[in-house]
Formats: C-alpha cells, sequence, structure tokens
C-alpha cells in the first residue's frame, strides 16, 4: 500500500466562477496526484461579509476584466464558462444561499453525488448548455424539503466558519493538508503552486489522465 | 530570420510584491520565448488610492528614459530592498544605494536623481499610468500582450501559463532552464 493521500479541501460555491475553473481542474487531478479531495459547499456571501470584503464585480474594472479572463480561461481550462447575460441579477441580487444550501443537503444524504450536482448548478448559473446531474425528480424535491431544515442551514453555516478561519476573504479556497502543515490557496490558479507542495507533477489544467491511480 | 517576435508590456510598481514576480517570471522568459519584453515602470498609486512608491517610479522612469539598458537591474534592486530586506525605498538615499547596487555610477545615479523630479520624468509617469487604467487596470502587475492583432491584459504574476497558452509557447513553471535560450 502507498502513501497516505494527503488531504485537499475545496471550499466553493456555485455563483463563482473561479470556484469552477478550481473544482474542474481539482476533479482531474483527484485520480492521478495521491490526494484525497473534500468538497466543502460555502457560501461566498458568509465570506465576503465576515471579511469586510467587497464582491469584486462592485469594482467596475475588475468585474470588466472577469469577463474578459473568463473568456480566455474558458478555452484553457476548457470549461463551457460563459457570463450570465443578466449578470447582475444572477450574481448580486438573486445569489446562490438556496443553492449552496441545497449542495449542503446533497452532502450530507448523497455525497457521491455532490460533483455531478455542483456541477449541474455551475452549468446553469455560468453555462448555456445544461445537462442532468442524474438525480431523480423525487430525489431532488426530498433534498430541497431538507435544505431549509436547521441542521442543514448550520452545516453550511460551519463550514463557511471553517473557510473564514483558514483565513479566507473569497472563494474558492483550496486549503493542503501537507506534511502536517496546512497551506490555504485563494483562486483557481494557484494549482501550479499546490502541485510544488505537494511534490507533484503539474500538468496544465487539462492532464492527460494515462496514469491514473486505481 | 524567424517569425516576428509578439510585443508583451508589464506595468509594474515595485511597492507590489506581485509585480515582482511576475517581472522575474518574464525575465526568466525573454531569451525563450518570442517576446519582445517591454517594461512599463508606473504608479500604482495612481490606480488605486495608495502611495509610497512615488519617488522610486520615478526613478525608474528616468531611468527608462535614459539608461533603458539598466531597468530590470534596478528594478530589481529596489525589489530586494522593500520586499527582501525590509529597507527603505522613499528616500533620496535608498534610491540611490539601490541604483548603485545595480551597477550605476554614484554620478550616473544623482543624475537621474534629480532628472525624476522634471516635468519630462512626472508626465511620463503619469502618462505610463494612465496607459494601464487604459488597458483596464484595477491594480498591478498587469501583462498586456499583444498576439495576432489581438491585445489581452492579464493581471497578477499567476496569468503566465494562460500568456504561454495565447504565445503557443512552452509554459516550463516559474523557473524554466534556459537550455534552448533564444540567442
Amino acid at each position: 500500500m502507498g502513501p497516505v493521500p494527503r488531504t485537499l479541501e475545496l471550499f466553493y460555491d456555485v455563483l463563482s466562477p473561479y470556484s469552477w475553473l478550481g473544482f474542474e481542474i481539482l476533479c482531474r487531478y483527484q485520480n492521478i496526484w495521491n490526494i484525497n479531495l473534500q468538497l466543502r459547499p460555502s457560501f461566498l456571501g458568509g465570506i465576503i461579509k465576515d471579511s469586510e470584503n467587497k464582491p469584486p464585480a462592485l469594482v467596475p474594472r475588475k468585474g470588466q476584466y472577469m469577463a474578459n479572463d473568463i473568456k480566455l480561461l474558458r478555452q484553457h481550462v476548457q470549461v463551457p464558462i460563459q457570463f450570465p447575460k443578466d449578470f447582475f441579477s444572477v450574481v448580486l441580487e438573486k445569489g446562490s444561499l438556496s443553492a449552496m444550501r441545497f449542495l449542503t443537503a446533497v452532502n450530507l444524504e448523497h455525497p457521491e453525488m455532490l460533483q455531478n450536482v455542483s456541477r449541474e448548478l455551475w452549468m446553469r448559473i455560468w453555462s448555456r448548455a445544461a445537462e442532468k446531474a442524474g438525480m431523480s425528480a423525487e430525489q431532488a424535491q426530498g433534498l430541497l424539503e431538507k435544505s431549509s431544515t436547521s441542521k442543514v442551514k448550520n452545516q453550511l453555516k460551519e463550514t463557511t466558519e471553517a473557510a473564514c478561519r483558514y483565513g479566507a476573504f473569497g472563494l474558492p479556497i483550496t486549503v493542503a493538508h501537507v506534511d502536517g502543515q496546512t497551506h490555504m490557496m485563494f483562486g483557481s490558479d494557484r494549482m501550479e503552486l499546490l502541485a510544488y507542495l505537494l511534490g507533484e507533477k503539474w500538468m496544465g489544467p487539462v492532464p492527460q489522465a494515462v496514469n491514473a491511480r486505481l
């Protein structure tokens, strides 16, 4: 038996396009690197408030930059990510509390579905192409109901607070536990650095999984 | 003769540690990739409300006008002061020390320090900073790549792999082995 896999925690919110990019990259590497990828659905609104930060889109040039940056990263990272037409309404008015509570419920009841359902939610917000996550209507309805229980609300709150304790001021953050040390990295553009910390090989955002671990 | 090198403009301020990282990475790649690296000393305080580096960036603007071949070395020495040895970069003697460490004579450095407060140099810094703003900068560093008639502005020192992708060049991490460096 090989060395113990290193735990990586990915704290994310589907409202965050960079969270989607970080998520897809880590999903690609989860069977290539010796890691244990733990997904942590979190609430970006709570983190921004707690850290007294400001959503980047509220700075006009940052919003403009994000639109261009996402266009380039779409090709480079090969994720069908597209700025929603009504960005302001979707991101800044509607927000993501229900969605992240839903994912928290999924994580509690059907963790094996979390990756697919997360991806589906990103597809809805950040892509024109939406696919089905493979959940039955009843399953989805049941989880939707569970989303408003205190158990689920509290779980999302705790996960979000854990991100804050790690020092988050936004999302995504990746927390790597390596050789008894904890490293928190912000953004989807720290994966090469993460590889360096893990002593693993960085093969760009779209690795060929020829030697995937079984 | 090969294809025309692509122009990359790096707008930076020594007050910005990520500017230093981006600078070093691009310096390493300047003889590996088919690029023409243009350094653009800018003033971060003109982009966000801040201060601290005005004299240093005016000095670098003067260096760029009079001795552009010294710009990389002097920039690096200023970063070494503030972001490696935790030394001052606001006082005239600090700036002169950095210039001399970079290989400039005391007279040369003094001359450039005096030129730093002329309207020519002040205006040049202002123009460069405004150019960064027109490119959409909200901070520094920004790298502006001119590729196939298109202009791409990238913020931060962590967009170099994406830059390589846009240039159709090979990304070999932040510390490439320059075995096949272009001559």
